[in-house]
């Protein structure tokens, strides 16, 4: 049995349908008609122990359906989840102090005082020891440097700062599963950047499961080597990132900077076009090696300069998107 | 003049979309108005000699004061006008070719008139209907009706202008919280909106009759039921229409002053 | 209870943080509040009595049915608010802490500026418990607390009761509203100054009569039975229902979601 295990797990929401009209309102309080929205209509998956799992797809997809249930939140219509031998649902309380959770888009801080009060708070709502809430403060601030952001008020706090104390709140009670809800979502560069290494850092170190959903596919590239990606509420792709690559990320653009001037007539040449001081290639890897291809240009032309383009992540998921047709 | 008047017609129209929130607001009405209704009825079969409003007008006291609650309860703040100053949007609006001050006003008594437009009726007709004692009386003369209609009108306007000078006075503090909602309390107070003013002890019964705020609900209201002669009447027209003119000056020089500040500063 | 108090400061922390504001919101609902109690002067003033009960009289009950109410709107502000919570999806996050839930939504705010209400209406009561033409003895003190205590259960049933009404619709919210306000509007006077139909809803109904009439008759020796002394009591009954209300609009909401 597996640390997460998922089993077909069903949800469908009621959603009233509004009448316009003059007496609308009148009309939905007496005679309500429902549309049925399958949320989710059977998902399973199991996770391993100090794993790091991206969960990803479209809006609308059942990402955030999946965690609330995962969470504890959402009861299933049907189907099973056993996390840490507890039914999330079932187990509430003795449940979700095994477990983070972060909303990127909502905040269990205190706005108007420094983030130190609602950690004391967080403190006695998870009911730890003080020796043990100090050791685990002490090793947060350290992580992720939170020194002289701890003292300022939040709602002063830039929005990575405030992230950082987001994810420490969450992690106070020390929980053996951390879900994050798009944790980057707004963040600049930089920010995003400690984030991502501490989420690293707070899984090797702590041994925390982690479950991430989020838009942004650099945040998988950098910590997810599995990702499951679901649409429309069903499943479409549980395994490894690099296997996806390889299976929707063959095309490579080639920019070649050169005087001369050539025509490939080649199969693995998707498209070619001709720039200001150069040639464009688009190529298909899975008919030529990149190695072969500029063995066989510069054997047509002398080259001054070369730029290959690996490939953006973002494409690679529209491209599965589409090829899934969700 | 027309842009103010179609901007009038567009929030009217705007209001006129909020027919859950009128509802909901029409059980506020109906149930405030039994509760007072029946607090006054066993007032009066207590039993007491002297009293300066009889059970029947007050009682048609209160309904009046229901049916067009939304129009002259004077704790009201347009939402719009205030994100404007708070957020600084306000420079925007310095933009627009327009007199902001008459803009704001056909704004709000757009508003207001559209909230009352989908209670009023409701709450009237049932009032009508209710059994004696708990009724709104209809027997009035002619004249008394038109004195009474006319007053209306301008208690519409010097309710405006005076909503609108609360509004005015945020430019300054540019928060809503604060002061104005010590104005807004007292004033809602003293319009009689609580209590009809002549159950005021005697000291503030002079203080209000010299101040606007009873002008907006008191003073129309008690000229309706009979409470107040028709000459009463007549000289509470010339002092509603006075304090119109001077709540429209000091408005518009509030507004003058602190647009000329806003401007200095930068927005 | 030690939780509530944890939240409690960091709640005033936070209010410490808007002390210029806090101060005139203080101030206007000093004069909200003084709205009430002027009417009851005014028509006080005019009668002698409400169908026997004297200022004193009246002013006790409203005392008390004013602390009661904003008793629970200054610390369970959080329940009062529950709307809140349910809109902006806050409520997962109780959800998410290994705590009693009811318990944490009380947490979840504290209406200082309400504070201003509450000690204006201790201050009434103390009038009116000095005023009052009554021969205070034990009996008569523990029917009064009681009496203050009932109260305060009441108006926190009925919070709990529509805010569970939240868990299935936010629509309408001001009917809602109607309910609370307008008890606590009526409840103001002894129950049975009132026509007979509303005296039935308000004891077998909404149980305000157990709290501000009967108790009332044998503070003011109009009735002997010591049966009057408990009655207060049967109200909190009340919160067991509501309670069970509560939880079961949470499982609904759980199987629906937002």
């Amino acid at each position: 049995m597996s640390f997460i295990e998922v089993k077909h797990i069903k949800k469908t929401f009621k959603v009233p349908i509004k009448s316009d009209g003059k007496f609308g309102a009148l009309k939905t309080f007496f005679n309500r008609k429902y549309n049925y929205i399958k949320a989710i209509s059977d998902i399973s998956f199991s996770i391993k122990k100090g794993e790091i799992v991206g969960y990803i797809g479209p809006n609308g997809a059942g990402k955030s359906t999946t965690i609330k249930i995962l969470s504890g939140i959402l009861v299933p219509d049907s189907g099973n989840v056993v996390i840490d031998k507890m039914t999330p649902w079932i187990d509430r309380k003795k449940y979700v102090s095994k477990i983070g959770v972060v909303f990127g888009q909502r905040s269990q801080l205190w706005w108007d005082i420094p983030a130190i009060d609602s950690f004391n708070l967080l403190k006695d709502i998870y009911k730890l020891e003080d020796s043990e809430y100090q050791k685990t403060l002490n090793e947060l601030i350290e992580l992720l440097n939170l020194k002289d952001i701890i003292n300022i008020p939040v709602r002063q706090l830039s929005l990575g700062n405030r992230m950082k104390c987001e994810i420490a709140a969450s992690l106070i009670h020390r929980p053996k599963i951390l879900f994050l809800d798009e944790p980057t979502i707004g963040l600049d560069a930089v920010s995003k950047k400690i984030v991502r290494e501490f989420i690293k850092k707070i899984n090797k170190q702590n041994k925390v499961t982690v479950i991430l959903t989020t838009h942004d596919m650099a945040d998988i590239e950098a910590l997810a080597k599995r990702i499951i990606l679901i649409g429309k509420g069903q499943l479409l792709y549980d395994g490894s990132l690099t296997k996806l690559k390889r299976k929707y990320d063959y095309l490579r653009k080639i920019t070649v900077i050169t005087k001369d001037k050539v025509k490939l007539e080649n199969d693995c040449v998707v498209e070619q076009n001709t720039i200001d001081d150069g040639i464009e290639f688009i190529i298909d890897i899975r008919k030529i090696e990149i190695n072969e291809f500029i063995k066989l240009i510069s054997s047509k032309i002398s080259i001054s300069d070369i730029d290959i383009d690996s490939g953006n992540i973002d494409e690679l998921i529209v491209k599965l998107y589409e090829d899934f047709k969700i | 003049m027309k842009s103010y008047i179609t901007y009038f017609k567009l929030k009217f129209k705007t209001g006129l979309q909020y027919r859950a929130a009128a509802l909901a607001g029409l059980s506020t009405q109906f149930f405030f108005g039994f509760v007072y209704v029946s607090i006054y009825v066993a007032f009066y079969e207590s039993g007491s000699g002297n009293l300066p409003m009889e059970l029947k007008e007050l009682i048609s006291y209160v309904w009046l004061g229901q049916s067009l609650f939304a129009l002259v309860n004077l704790w009201y703040k347009d939402k719009e006008i205030i994100n404007l100053i708070k957020s600084g949007n306000i420079a925007y609006e310095l933009c627009r070719p327009q007199d902001l001050y008459l803009m704001w006003a056909s704004k709000i008594l757009g508003e207001r008139l559209s909230n009352v437009a989908l209670r009023f009726l409701p709450v009237i007709l049932v009032a009508i209907i209710l059994p004696s004692p708990y009724n709104l009386d209809l027997s009035i003369t002619l004249p008394r009706l038109i004195l009474s209609i006319i007053t209306m009108v301008l208690a519409t306007i010097l309710m405006t202008v005076l909503v609108l000078l609360y509004h005015v006075i945020c430019l300054f503090t540019l928060d809503e919280k604060g002061v104005i909602n010590i104005f807004m309390v007292i004033s809602d107070i003293l319009s009689g909106m609580v209590i009809p003013v002549p159950f005021f002890p005697n000291y503030l019964q002079n203080i209000s009759n010299i101040l606007p705020f009873r002008y907006i609900s008191d003073f129309p209201f008690r000229l309706y039921v009979g409470n107040i002669t028709i000459n009463e009447g007549l000289i509470g027209i010339m002092i509603q229409i006075i304090w119109i003119i001077i709540l429209v000056i000091l408005g518009k020089l509030i507004t003058k002053k602190a647009l000329k500040k806003a401007v200095i500063q930068g927005g | 209870m030690g939780l509530y108090f944890k939240y409690f400061k960091i709640h005033f922390k936070s209010e410490l943080q808007y002390k210029l504001s806090f101060m005139m919101s203080f101030i206007s609902q000093f004069f909200v509040f003084f709205g009430y109690y002027f009417t009851i002067i005014c028509l006080f003033d005019k009668f002698s009595n409400i169908k026997g009960f004297t200022l004193y009289e009246v002013l006790l009950t409203f005392g008390i049915i004013q602390f009661g109410f904003s008793f629970c709107e200054t610390f369970f502000r959080g329940i009062d608010q529950f709307d809140d919570l349910i809109v902006a999806g806050n409520f997962d996050k109780l959800l998410l802490r290994p705590r009693n839930i009811l318990l944490q939504v009380f947490c979840e705010q504290v209406s200082f500026i309400k504070l201003s209400r509450l000690l204006q209406s201790i201050i009434v009561l103390v009038i009116a418990i000095i005023n009052i033409d009554v021969i205070w003895n034990i009996e008569k003190i523990i029917t009064l607390i009681f009496m203050i205590i009932s109260s305060i259960f009441i108006f926190l049933s009925i919070l709990i009761i529509t805010a569970a009404y939240c868990f299935y619709t936010i629509k309408g919210l001001e009917v809602r509203n109607v309910l609370t306000y307008g008890c606590r509007e009526m409840a103001q006077y002894p129950i049975g100054i009132f026509k007979k139909g509303f005296v039935m809803f308000f004891t077998l109904i909404v149980p305000f009569g157990f709290i501000n009439y009967y108790p009332l008759l044998f503070i003011l020796g109009k009735e002997t039975n010591k049966l009057f002394i408990i009655c207060p009591l049967i109200t909190l009954l009340y919160l067991i229902p509501s309670i069970i209300i509560f939880y079961k609009g949470m499982e609904k909401y759980s199987s629906v979601g937002s």
